[in-house]
């Protein structure tokens, strides 16, 4: 079963006095366990269907179905639970807050979530999923002192701390050297399949591809081709 | 909250500015207020310390106490009213041995124990007069009397018009000033009207003096103008740290924290500079008080300073919530594109 489904999803915007539509009726299913990438040339309009499909925007028409909710019709405070509790997110920008180290930033994101546990249980938490992308030694670091590569660990750490259904990646790849972007998308379907999560992200460069199960490629506005990624079954 | 308290922290010198300026701007408006103050007091401290009472004129005196008479038929609710007391007041000078002349308002009342009495050939001077060289024991001379005047005490806060108050006897008063007649009747604690007297309160007495009116107008006016661009200050200052951390703000909306708890977090940092600000510049404006020069007029209450301090308190949390609607308008997604937060 779909974990997250996109009927028929339109948006447009105003362009001067016309109308312009970046998305025309797309239809996207994301299952559980795997990673979607969506790709496709500038304008295509696969952020807009990202951030569609993460409640960030509104949609001119279509379903946005979660958890048999569509999130088109759900008032903006029941979206931003949502978006606090069941969804993950990892930008271009590791955008992490520059006054928490890293191990606060994943007990905010555990607050903004509103899991409830004892303090113990929440470092321990914390701990694990450090291990988990490799920044344990980094724990009590600020953003400033970090890598680009390790502020991208501790975002997807933070995306992933509250155990979302599903991640949300910006081409979190752009902003890193070839080998920090193999790390962080190995790391993106590590997850996704040790945490039974659904991802869909967004990248531009073709080489990140082996790591997605799943390759949407959009143009203009329009879901052109969905196949199975080669690296599928590598 | 926790956060508020991590962000100060971590950026103390942004917070350590902006808790100086608000300090500062509060320091200023208390330290004009208590000289506005001062200056007030120094004008009819007389009157000002007097307990709330009835002062009464002559109906014909055209709300001037100086051209007030009560006569003598009037004067009998003296003898009913044990508390009563008549008094007159009348501007002059004294000359001390070494012909230095000092303007001061000659006073005398019938028996109070509110205004000390005093023998013919005596005088009771405000204490102002002893930064002047005057000691008790001097003898002083007036163009408007014959005889000397010995000074024998110094009172507290008694000027008027600006001037020391010199307590003299009735009988000196009388000869100095040619009339056996008061100008004022005073009665504690009431709000009685006499027929054929005028009644004011010790407010509309006050607005009766020549010059004081428009001169608190004056301070009051700089007062709470200070007051205004300050809090005006407080919102610009706060708009600023807001516009600051727009970026954040919008990040952490986009990873679903509630508006409430950014509001929440804006109010906890602006409560926490204004509220030491507010309090180191309450206590240095009282310290003020003790170590201004004795010649210059600084009044200051602790209540005045409460006061003033919650209006600042008021309109900055008014000027941060102001500019907190910002937080409301915040677009996630753009924050999302503008790169780091």
């Amino acid at each position: 079963m779909a974990q997250l489904q996109l009927e028929q999803i339109r948006k447009s915007f105003l362009n001067g006095e016309s109308e312009e539509e970046v998305l025309k009726g797309v239809n996207l299913s994301l299952e559980k366990g795997e990673v979607t990438a969506l790709i496709g040339a500038s304008g295509s309009g696969k952020s807009t269907l990202l951030t569609i499909a993460a409640g960030l925007q509104p949609l001119t028409s279509g379903k946005v179905l979660f958890e048999n909710q569509n999130l088109a019709e759900l008032r903006p405070e029941q979206v931003r639970k949502i978006r606090a509790r069941h969804f993950g997110f990892v930008f271009q920008s590791s955008h992490l807050v520059p006054f928490l180290t890293v191990e606060e930033q994943l007990a905010m994101m555990m607050d903004i979530a509103g899991m409830k546990v004892s303090k113990h249980e929440k470092e321990t938490q914390i701990k694990n999923i450090l291990e988990q992308v490799g920044m344990t030694h980094r724990l009590k670091a600020y953003p400033p002192s970090l890598s680009g590569g390790e502020k991208q660990r501790v975002a997807v750490a933070r995306a992933i701390i509250h155990n979302p259904k599903v991640l949300f990646a910006d081409e979190p790849t752009a902003s890193l050297d070839s080998k920090r972007s193999k790390d962080t998308m190995a790391l993106l379907q590590g997850v996704t399949k040790s945490l039974g999560m659904t991802t869909l992200t967004v990248t531009h460069d073709e080489e990140m591809l082996v790591y997605a199960d799943r390759i949407v490629t959009m143009s203009d506005g329009q879901i052109l081709e969905s196949a199975e990624s080669a690296g599928r079954f590598s | 909250m926790k956060i508020a308290w991590k962000e100060m922290k971590k950026n103390k010198s942004r917070y350590l500015i902006v808790g100086s300026i608000v300090l500062l701007i509060s320091l200023v408006t208390f330290i004009i207020s208590g000289l506005a103050n001062g200056l007030s007091q120094d004008n009819v401290s007389l009157i000002k310390n007097m307990p709330d009472g009835t002062f009464y004129m002559s109906e014909d005196a055209n709300e001037s106490f100086s051209q007030s008479h009560i006569n003598a038929s009037k004067q009998q609710i003296l003898n009913s009213k044990h508390d009563a007391f008549a008094f007159s007041i009348q501007m002059g000078s004294l000359k001390n041995e070494a012909d230095n002349q000092q303007s001061v308002a000659f006073l005398t009342s019938t028996d109070t124990p509110l205004l000390k009495q005093v023998n013919e050939g005596e005088v009771i001077l405000d204490s102002g007069l002893k930064a002047e060289g005057i000691e008790v024991g001097d003898e002083l001379s007036s163009p408007l009397f014959d005889g000397t005047f010995k000074v024998i005490d110094f009172v507290d806060n008694q000027t008027f018009n600006h001037s020391p108050a010199a307590l003299i006897s009735q009988e000196t008063f009388e000869e100095m000033f040619r009339t056996d007649e008061w100008q004022l009747l005073y009665l504690p604690d009431t709000t009685e009207t006499i027929s054929g007297l005028q009644s004011y309160s010790k407010k509309e007495f006050l607005s009766t003096i020549p010059s004081y009116q428009a001169e608190q107008m004056t301070l009051n006016m700089i007062v709470w103008f200070l007051v205004v661009i300050s809090g005006m200050l407080f919102g610009i200052f706060f708009y600023m740290m807001n516009v600051q951390k727009v970026g954040m703000y919008g990040i952490l909306k986009a990873l679903g924290i509630k508006t409430s708890v950014l509001f929440k977090m804006m109010w906890s940092q602006m409560a926490l500079i204004t509220i030491i600000a507010l309090l180191i510049s309450t206590a240095i404006s009282q310290v003020f008080q003790y170590v201004a020069p004795e010649s210059m007029p600084y009044h200051l209450t602790l209540t005045t300073t409460l006061q003033l301090s919650l209006v600042f308190a008021v309109v900055g949390f008014i000027g941060s919530t102001l500019s907190g609607f910002q937080i409301k308008k915040i677009d996630p997604l753009q924050a999302i594109q503008q790169g780091e937060a």
